[in-house]
């Protein structure tokens, strides 16, 4: 199976686009969106595939190097995702959160293929319980934040729902907690290996700046004058700050996160 | 009278819910600029100090209100544990984040960290390093490195005794994830590195037995010539250059250059135990290496304080969030 690791995430990255496509398509014909969900439940298989396949190869969680963090990233977006489309009988939304785990799917072919087949052992630095469960709860927010933002583009696009919203916001108050949890996690960890639990550096930086925003997000919730389009905007401004502190900060701007001993 | 109608005024204006999110934004805002101008100095300027100083005003009035209203109105009766509980944990995280900016700010004002290098058998005497700690030593026994096989390095130990008042009382291992930790001190794996082991001898009756850190010269008696470490390759492979294959010492090599009046001679490498002739009836051998390890070592009174307001954050948040979701679907 450990063979077959890319083959899962081209079929992963081909099963999420023909999904999105599916779910467009489907805005008229309730029968073709139907077929999108299943073909979305496929792409959540391959993908734990693909997960299942890279844990064999390295004998570990597979949620170190970027590729695995982006395969269960996309993977989890996928599952909520469905769980929230069979919970509220509503895929508007569809179309958008699957769009953005093929883009996560495609980030991996395109930007860090050789990873997918990396064996190399973990950096001392990286062995430690905290840093493991600081990159499961950053997994369990990014997911919860892409469908929330899913949901929220929706919002502003077509109509403006009061069931949306709630929605939004049940998603991002856990998502938050998560997030809320990473950081800390994430302090203790810096903590322990480096001796700082702070030290400002860009991807902690990051995290903060949208930590902020959903903060802002919450309290601004239960304020009449900002409910509506203008919180919309915020969740899907969220979401750009995560995939900014994952894909920006690792590629534009250096740090400690970009070194592991 | 009228000064403390004007505080009382600016304190409620202070603890509003609109500042604290102003600043919250601002603070994010001048983060994210600070990220693209990579200086550490950046956030620690006065004006970044003030408006973090400024946040933490606020949110310690608020949360201040939030505990007062509670206990003057949240006791009722009538209130479900559950809402109860969420309270809680509303003030909780506030609380909690009202902690991690004392502890930070008290690390800014009385923490202090640096780098210390100690050579294996080598003692440091903590008082030299800060002066307000109770006074112990620590001696390195003994660096050592574990491999994986494929000759990465999977953890970084650092034997050290605790020495106090001349006689040992403690030992402990410090590695990267497991800092060593005693009377408000603690140390961390940071960093290592090896000093060459000399012995160098000459048939005018020159001996003698010396350690070299890397690109240190010895001038070598009764000549005009230096020799100088350049670097010590645990494993070396033609192919990978004067880069060490793997940091395991598989087939260790010393890179040395030869000097002879200040200008280059001769460069070489050799494995230990090999002799160098410097000139007819002049050689030198090196014949191992001797470890030293890199500790960063702290002093941070605010520590246990942001770390208690970490968790408190952590828990407030689960408590409010969590337990909001029963509500909302119902209630909104
Ligand atoms: C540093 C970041 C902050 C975080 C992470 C945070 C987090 C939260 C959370 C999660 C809630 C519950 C929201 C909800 O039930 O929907 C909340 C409520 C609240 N926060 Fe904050 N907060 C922060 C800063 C502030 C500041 C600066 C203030 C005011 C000065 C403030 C005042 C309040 C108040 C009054 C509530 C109760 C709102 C209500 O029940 O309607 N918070 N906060």
């Amino acid at each position: 199976m450990t063979n077959y690791i890319e083959d899962f995430v081209y079929v992963t990255l081909v099963l999420y686009l023909l999904a999105a496509g599916c779910y467009f398509l489907g805005n008229k014909n309730k029968s073709i969106a139907r077929t999108g969900l299943l073909i979305a439940i496929a792409g959540i298989a391959t993908n734990l595939m693909a997960l299942i396949s890279r844990a064999l190869l390295v004998s570990r969680l597979p949620i170190t190097n970027g590729a695995e963090f982006i395969l269960s990233f996309s993977g989890f977006t996928v599952i909520a995702y469905a769980f929230y489309e069979l919970k509220s009988r509503n895929n508007n939304a569809g179309g958008v959160v699957l769009m953005i785990a093929a883009m996560l799917v495609g980030s991996i072919v395109t930007l860090m293929p050789e990873q997918l087949g990396d064996v190399k052992p973990l950096m001392p630095a990286l062995k430690s319980p905290w840093l493991t469960s600081h990159v499961l709860t950053a997994i369990f927010s990014y997911g919860g934040f892409a469908l929330a933002a899913g949901l929220a583009a929706i919002q502003l696009w077509r109509a403006n729902s009061s069931k949306g919203e709630e929605w939004i916001y049940k998603i991002v108050a856990v998502s938050f907690v998560m997030l809320t949890v990473t950081i800390v996690l994430g302090a203790i960890w810096a903590e322990q290996a480096w001796g700082r639990y702070w030290s400002w550096d860009p991807k902690e930086t990051w995290a903060l700046v949208t930590w902020i925003i959903y903060a802002v997000y919450l309290h601004l919730y239960r304020q009449k004058s900002w409910k509506g389009q203008k919180s919309n905007m915020l969740v899907v401004g969220g979401f750009i700050l995560v995939l900014f502190t994952y894909f920006g900060v690792n590629f534009l701007l250096s740090g400690l996160h970009s070194y592991g001993g | 009278m009228i000064l403390i109608k004007k505080t009382q005024r600016f304190l409620r204006f202070m603890s509003s819910m609109k500042i604290g999110l102003s600043l919250l934004a601002v603070i994010g805002l001048l983060a994210a600029i600070g990220s693209g101008i990579s200086t550490d100095k950046y956030y620690q300027a006065l004006p970044f100090k003030v408006i973090l100083g400024l946040l933490l005003l606020n949110m310690a009035l608020c949360t201040t209100n939030q505990v007062t209203k509670f206990f003057k109105h949240g006791l009722k009766a009538e209130k479900s544990s559950q809402i109860l509980l969420r309270q809680i944990g509303m003030m909780t995280l506030h609380a909690g984040v009202v902690f991690i900016l004392i502890g930070g700010s008290v690390y800014s004002f009385q923490g202090e960290s640096t780098q210390i290098k100690i050579d294996q058998g080598q003692t440091v005497d903590m008082k030299t390093i800060f002066n307000q700690t109770k006074p112990f030593m620590i001696k390195l026994d003994d660096f050592n490195i574990d491999f994986n096989a494929d000759g990465s390095p999977s953890q970084y130990f650092s034997h050290i005794s605790l020495v106090e008042n001349g006689a040992v009382t403690g030992e402990k291992d410090i590695s990267v994830n497991n800092p060593f930790e005693y009377a408000g001190i603690k140390a961390y794996q940071s960093s290592f590195g090896y000093g060459v082991e000399l012995q160098g001898e000459s048939n005018t009756g020159w001996k003698e037995k010396k350690t070299l850190q890397e690109s240190e010269f010895l001038q070598i008696p009764g000549t005009d010539k230096a020799i100088r470490i350049y670097k010590y390759i645990p494993n070396f492979d033609p192919e990978y250059g004067m880069q060490s294959k793997t940091l395991r010492p598989d087939n260790p090599r010393i890179v040395y250059s030869l000097y002879q009046k200040g200008s280059l001679l001769d460069v070489g490498a050799v494995s230990f135990g090999e002799k160098v002739e410097i000139q007819p009836g002049t050689t030198v051998q090196f014949n191992g290496v001797k470890p030293f390890s890199v500790l960063t070592v702290k002093r941070d009174p605010g520590l246990s304080l942001a770390m208690a307001g970490m968790l408190m954050l952590m828990a407030g948040t689960c408590l409010t969030l969590f337990l909001k979701q029963k509500k909302t679907g119902v209630v909104q």
